[in-house]
């Protein structure tokens, strides 16, 4: 029976506070983050490795906080004495507990599938380094869910919030959402490589893959210029890691090696994604209230222009000389890759081969764009609702 | 620029070795050499799949070694200066002179483990040439298949599960009782789910089946095709066909074969099921990838083909092939290094054959231990040419500049070995390390040696337990001799 007392009475936490496990699931998703991202670097640099280099203990790390909390939480829901938590959770298999907290434990036990079937595959096939395997998929599925988890669980608390709690949770919210926008930058970032940015790859896989987390993100947010604020976190933590990481001393411990390496070589310089987010905030705010399918083709075809119109110059200009130092990092070079291939990084490269290919590539990425600025709009508002 | 100089002193039986080092079935790398002055001997046990583990074993047959370094580089070109930091190799508790280790191999092709040595005799080097290729990829342990089919399981259906909570209860406000629309709505979306995981999963599988499928087919090792015809009743011709596993390493310097003490091939014929004939000829290219041999009067039947190249990396490839060759062919003498034998029928043969007659009056002993017939077990084949008063024979020349040929095959054709005194070691890579300026040229064809001593070892491990003939060539009197041999070898 609906019972408005027990609605508010029921919250957990004292008003204006952030509860411990939105805590936890932001620290998890940033472990999980930064150990991805280290251990790419770690593969370009060192190349050995083992389950306990710091980079996969990050990754884990960050399923284990996750998994601990979501279980720990969902326990104390179903079997603590407080009762009233129950009635800001979900139930499922017989146990309460918010809906962020089972997406999470999910996330994490998909983490910990993928280890024994990567063990596996490297055994079948040999080590592999590449990004997309089936068991790197999984792992990336579980560490996507994870963080998906995290975000469910701050956007019930900022649903059920007052205005000035909601404002604290923003924060944390709009933070998780970026370290989300990160995972998806990696597990793409094979196709956003600058040398592809005068092919329509580039922005076929953007629009596919961008428009969701940012306008999704934005619509749940409900604050203005949020998808602006989670591109631009996104585009300064990278832009620091491009800088800092090569400060950290390292050494190629696989042969052959190609490039001698003497410290952490960094990805690459960020794709200028502030500045289609920026397209998908302006457009978004203007269209609000017409027609939801109106509002994704326009958004999506301008956040595509938007990043066309800064993303092809950009790329123009990284592959020059000029971009060779340390600020823009176009001459770092993995220790695998051999010094006759070196020209490749300094050279645009035409993905697709002709030039029907690429209108083709083209028109799909703003069919493409349009349709998942209107997935990332349905996921936002339905965010807007998630109360438990 | 670091220089790196391989200082490989090699013994006797190194010296006299020759060309192209063979394999079928037999992936392991077996080699004897003198690491300045260490004795040593060095097994190279190679993955199976590429990029994979090495293990490496060492054993010091002379001298005192206190210490091993071990680096992957490769022989020839890029990769082959810059080397990642050494492994230490691990003394045996029980034999300090027996040290193990291992070294990731990043990719198929001609791979050289180099060793910095160190013992009561001063540091030496010595670098063992190693080709690396994917063989075969490995299915799914029962175990590991049900463990990750119930957590597949579990995940699907909590995933199924997570989205009918979704529909129905988190958008309802706290305390707020579910309402029956809910409950259907979540039906609704469970189903959905269902059927989008399930589809999920199908698609997922057959990505999976085609990246397998793309790893088997590219990455696991195919020598090239040849195709042999007689041609005129006198003249056996082969044809290299493309290979794509060659094509797609082009980086790897796959390409160009190079010549292997005077000879681009090295052609083996066997005729089979009885292994009763035996050729060892040299045919000359006589166009892109087509080898000519004239061919000496053979007995008919069908015959076994291996054929032996060297890339100029020092990567060797053995192709295989067959031919029925009819009998009272018109055929020429054996000239120069090509030679000859007729061996007993090995259906006919019970039991080890260890003693073999040598030429008209000779005979070869295999020294044989229960050891040394035993699969996957490292060990020196030892043979002693004897005269025919059973002295030792020291009247041995190097044939083709070593003191012996051994080549080793498994009675069903599924293990072929063309080993040398220094083992199974592919020797004109090991010739690239030692001038790494001469790729391309035949740098091996100066290595001439006496042969001084009646008795030959041959470092080798039989791959697998079976039955096999051995064909051990000599030279004596400017007359090549074969002396055969049968055994059983153990699991």
């Amino acid at each position: 029976m609906a019972n408005a007392s027990i609605a508010i009475g029921s919250r957990p936490h004292a008003k204006g506070a952030i509860p411990w496990y939105v805590w936890a699931s932001a620290l998890a998703v940033t472990s999980t983050s930064v150990g991805l991202y280290w251990d790419i670097s770690w593969h370009m640099s060192i190349g050995r490795d083992t389950f306990w280099t710091p980079a996969h203990l990050g990754i884990h790390f960050g399923a284990i906080v996750a998994g601990i909390s979501s279980v720990f939480l969902i326990l104390s829901t179903t079997f603590g004495k407080k009762h009233e938590l129950r009635a800001t959770s979900v139930k499922m298999w017989g146990f309460y507990g918010p809906l962020g907290a089972f997406v999470s434990l999910w996330g994490g036990l998909a983490m910990l599938t993928s280890a024994p079937f990567d063990d596996w595959w490297h055994n079948a096939f040999g080590l592999d380094v590449q990004i997309m395997s089936p068991p790197h998929v999984v792992l990336i599925l579980g560490i996507f869910t994870l963080g998906l988890g995290g975000l469910f669980l701050i956007v019930s608390e900022m649903n059920r919030a007052d205005a000035e709690t909601r404002a604290k949770l923003n924060r944390v919210f709009l933070y998780a959402g970026c370290m989300l926008t990160i995972l998806l930058l990696m597990l793409i970032y094979e196709y956003t490589d600058y040398t592809l940015t005068h092919s329509a790859i580039f922005y076929r896989v953007l629009a596919l893959a961008m428009p969701p987390v940012l306008v999704g993100i934005a619509r749940a947010s409900g604050y203005r210029w949020a998808a602006t604020k989670v591109a631009g976190i996104y585009f300064v933590l990278w832009l620091l890691a491009l800088w800092l990481v090569p400060l950290v001393p390292a050494q190629a411990k696989l042969g052959p090696v190609y490039t001698p390496i003497s410290h952490l070589v960094p990805l690459e310089f960020p794709v200028l994604l502030f500045a289609g987010a920026a397209a998908l905030d302006f457009l978004l705010d203007r269209l609000a209230g017409r027609n939801k399918w109106l509002q994704a083709a326009v958004a999506g075809v301008g956040f595509l222009l938007v990043m066309m119109a800064v993303e092809w110059p950009a790329g123009s200009f990284l592959v020059s000389h000029l971009a060779e130092n340390r600020f823009f990092g176009t001459d770092y070079y993995p220790y695998m890759q051999r010094p006759s291939d070196y020209h490749f990084d300094h050279e645009l490269w035409a993905y697709e081969k002709t030039r029907a290919d690429f209108w083709l590539g083209m028109t799909f990425a703003f069919g493409a764009a349009i349709v998942t600025t209107r997935i990332g709009l349905a996921w936002g508002d339905w965010m807007r609702r998630v109360r438990r | 620029m670091r220089k790196y100089i391989v200082v490989v002193l090699v013994g006797l039986c190194l010296m006299l070795c020759p060309a192209a080092w063979s394999h079928v079935g037999s992936p392991d790398v077996y080699y004897e050499a003198m690491a300045g002055p260490y004795k040593m001997f060095v097994t190279v046990r190679t993955p199976q799949m590429i990029p994979g583990i090495a293990q490496i074993e060492v054993r010091c047959l002379e001298g005192s070694v206190d210490d091993i370094e071990i680096v992957p580089l490769r022989v020839i070109g890029e990769g082959s200066k810059t080397a990642p930091p050494p492994d230490h190799m691990s003394p045996s508790e029980a034999d300090p002179q027996f040290f193990t280790g291992k070294l990731w191999l990043m990719e198929s092709g001609s791979w050289q483990v180099r060793m910095d040595v160190s013992g009561l005799q001063g540091k030496a080097q010595l670098a063992v040439p190693v080709p690396a290729y994917a063989r075969r990829t490995l299915g799914m342990q029962k175990t590991t298949g049900i463990v990750l089919a119930c957590l597949m399981v579990f995940l699907t259906l909590s995933l199924i599960s997570i989205f009918g909570a979704a529909a129905r209860e988190s958008q309802l406000e706290p305390g707020v009782e579910i309402s029956p629309a809910r409950r259907s709505r979540a039906r609704i979306a469970m189903v959905v789910a269902a059927v989008a995981v399930v589809a999920i999963l199908l698609l997922g599988d057959m990505w999976w089946t085609s990246i397998a499928t793309a790893n088997a087919s590219d990455k696991v090792y195919k020598a090239p095709p040849v195709e042999v015809s007689m041609v005129d009743g006198s003249q056996l011709v082969l044809k290299m066909g493309a290979s794509p596993w060659h094509e797609r390493r082009k980086q790897m310097q796959l390409d160009n074969i190079i010549p292997d003490h005077g000879h681009l091939m090295h052609l083996f014929l066997v005729r089979m099921p009885d292994m009763d004939e035996f050729y060892h000829l040299h045919p000359d290219e006589t166009a892109t990838r087509t080898f000519t041999e004239k061919m000496p009067v053979v007995a008919g039947g069908s015959y076994a083909v291996f054929a032996d190249i060297v890339r100029e990396s020092g990567f060797p490839d053995t192709m295989t092939s067959k031919i029925d060759l009819p009998a009272g062919n018109k055929g020429t003498s054996l000239a120069g290094d090509d030679s000859s034998t007729v061996a007993p029928k090995i259906s006919a043969l019970q039991g080890n054959v260890t003693t073999s007659p040598l030429g008209p009056d000779d005979h070869v002993e295999w020294v044989l231990d229960s050891a040394t017939t035993q699969a996957q077990k490292a060990s020196l084949l030892r043979f002693r040419v004897m005269d025919k008063n059973g002295a030792p024979a020291n009247d041995l020349e190097p044939y083709m500049g070593m003191a012996g040929h051994l080549v080793i095959l498994r009675r069903d054709l599924s293990v072929f070995s063309h080993v040398h005194p220094a083992g199974s070691v592919p020797m004109a890579a090991l010739m690239l390390l030692q001038q790494p300026n001469t790729s391309g040229t035949d740098a091996m064809a100066n290595m001439q040696h006496d042969a001084t001593t009646n008795e030959l070892t041959f470092p080798y491990g039989f791959p697998r337990a079976g039955d096999y003939r051995l064909f051990l060539q000599v030279k004596r009197g400017g007359r090549v001799q074969t002396a055969v041999f049968d055994t059983h070898v153990a699991p």
